[in-house]
């Protein structure tokens, strides 16, 4: 045998190997949400065996019906978007002059207010909850949205602000001093010209704030009332007991249309997810 | 020129009105909490707050509950750190091979059980992946005669699962994180160690690795974050059951508060979580800079 033609097959039968590899972890992560959707289109009286539910065997689309009817989907539903919604405009009206802002004080500066942000990015959840509970209970704001609003805000501004000063310190000194030897004023030149160098990351960082706002659940817990309960609530509704019996094809159905969403948004926004995530990590 | 450029900009217009917000909406919750943990505070009777001083830390510190609720809470972040950032590292390493193909649709799918919805996460490791009888994982120990556990229903082994269920969601972000970090690190390391017949893992272990310790240090220090408040998840997982077994300090927190109205110690265990994360956060920047000062 020749070298070339053992060298290619070494190759392959690592082609292979790496392929089998990553396709084993892809199982794993994606048993979950596999099952989700095969148990949403059976119908379910009892536990079935997954295969059972893999195949198909007794199709119907009946669980999404009664999740719409019985599960109020659409109350939840509003809930769910207005609030996701205001928190990715009012995070993205806060957090980007902000972030700009830090990279135009002086390095000092800048540290100490960086380091404050970083700080309060490790506050627990539940320490905040706890008490906003007690404080919107005073100030009758418990089971309203701007309440659960505030406090998906205190978790996405200091998330924010610290990977968004990672896009601005990428905008090239040269344009903005450019730009002012040009006679741009302070407006201008964070509007007109650092802005769209940052647009991107803009993208990435509305994305993952609507994600994360769009899965929270303790905070809903603790200060969303009755009139504010986002999907999160909604559905532990048909969550009863130690094990749901009969409800479970619902809970499925009720599960895959609220992930429905994040998911469509890792398909096709996958890009700027990754570039979310991983900024900050890659320049230190 | 800079100087200049620093007052031109007028950088602290742009600043103090987000940082008023942030500051305001973080830091009045947090002083708010500590001054209730201060207190004898309960749900069914707001009004009577009584100042106990330190009374409410010394009889958590006491109570076995707490301390139990304490070691629960390091066990799970432990764990979900080691298998994260293990899995994490092995397959950023195959993910970065030059011989993957479709590289963009392996991320895009890797991705989804970090964005799955974590309560959502954990009904569907419940119901189908942990239960007793149909679930996954048991049609796979039967196929094999390994027996059936009751998993999430048996307080022997309902720590691990929610630990291997939490890792299911971390995992992505230390996989990408490396994967990103690989990337960056330039081919000439690659060509040398093979030049020197150093074989794929050698090339890893000695060459890679030690490229990617402030990265290592980053996710870790994420994902304990993570892990360490973790509530969702293990709230459908397990709600905190069977008996303790899974009842972590968020957990532990809620029920104080909630089912049992104590607020006064329900923000104690709350600040005591703050404090353990400050630590962290003052070991993390020091560890940080260190680093970053050494490349």
């Amino acid at each position: 045998m020749s070298r070339t033609s053992k060298g290619s097959m070494h190759k392959s039968s690592t082609i292979w190997g790496l392929h089998i590899a990553l396709a084993v972890w892809l199982l794993f992560s994606l048993a979950p949400p596999i099952m989700l959707l095969a148990a949403s289109m059976n119908e379910t009286a009892l536990f079935r065996s997954p295969w059972d539910l893999l195949m198909l065997r007794d199709f119907s689309l009946n669980n999404f019906t009664v999740a719409f009817s019985e599960g109020d989907f659409w109350f939840f539903f509003q809930n769910s978007l207005i609030i996701s919604v205001s928190a990715v405009v009012i995070t993205l009206i806060v957090c980007v002059p902000l972030s700009y802002g830090l990279n135009k004080i002086s390095p000092r500066q800048k540290a100490i207010v960086s380091f404050g942000v970083l700080a309060m990015r490790f506050v627990p959840y539940v320490v905040l909850a706890l008490p906003l509970f007690l404080l919107f209970v005073q100030l009758g704001l418990s089971g309203s949205r701007v309440g659960l609003l505030l406090a998906h805000l205190a978790i996405h501004i200091p998330f924010a602000t610290w990977m968004l000063v990672g896009f601005f310190e990428g905008v090239p000194k040269e344009l903005e001093e450019a730009a002012i030897v040009d006679g741009c004023n302070p407006w201008r030149l964070f509007w007109n010209i650092s802005l769209p160098v940052v647009r991107s990351g803009i993208t990435a960082l509305a994305i993952l704030v609507f994600i994360m706002s769009w899965n929270e659940y303790l905070f809903a817990l603790f200060l969303a009332g009755s009139d504010a309960q986002p999907l999160t609530i909604g559905i532990t509704r048909f969550l009863g007991g130690a094990e749901v019996g009969a409800q479970y094809g619902v809970i499925a159905a009720y599960s895959v249309l609220i992930i429905a969403p994040v998911i469509l948004f890792a398909l096709v926004a996958n890009r700027y997810i990754v570039s979310g995530m991983t900024a900050g990590a890659v320049k230190g | 020129m800079f100087g200049n450029q620093h007052r031109f900009t007028r950088g602290w217009w742009f600043i103090a009105p987000g940082l008023t917000l942030m500051t305001l909406i973080v830091c009045v919750p947090l002083a708010m909490g500590f001054r209730f943990s201060l207190h004898d505070v309960f749900l069914y009777d707001f009004r009577n707050q009584f100042f106990v001083g330190l009374e409410n830390y010394r009889w958590a510190f006491r109570d076995p509950l707490y301390i139990a609720s304490l070691k629960t809470t390091a066990i799970f972040t432990a764990g979900c750190m080691i298998i994260s950032v293990g899995l994490g590292l092995i397959l950023a390493f195959l993910l970065s091979s030059k011989l993957v193909r479709f590289r963009s649709t392996w991320i895009a799918l890797f991705l989804i059980p970090f964005v799955m919805t974590p309560v959502v996460g954990g009904i569907a490791w419940r119901l189908f992946i942990w239960q007793q009888e149909f679930g996954l994982i048991n049609q796979f120990t039967a196929l094999f005669g390994l027996g059936q556990p009751y998993w999430l229903l048996d307080s022997e082994t309902a720590l691990l699962a929610t630990i291997i269920s939490n890792s299911w969601h971390l995992t992505p972000l230390a996989i990408l994180v490396f994967y990103a970090a690989l990337t960056t690190i330039p081919e000439d390391l690659y060509e040398a160690a093979r030049m020197d017949g150093a074989t794929p893992v050698q090339t890893m272990w000695h060459v890679i690795l030690p490229q990617l310790g402030p990265h290592i240090l980053f996710v870790s220090i994420i994902i304990i974050t993570s892990a360490f408040r973790e509530f969702d998840m293990i709230m459908a997982l397990t709600g905190g059951g069977p008996g303790r077994s899974t009842s972590v300090l968020s957990i532990f927190a809620y029920t104080r508060g909630i089912s049992n109205q104590d607020m006064g110690m329900a923000n104690t265990v709350a600040f005591t979580m703050f404090l353990i994360m400050a630590t962290f956060a003052w070991v993390y920047i020091t560890l940080y800079r260190k680093l970053e000062a050494k490349t």
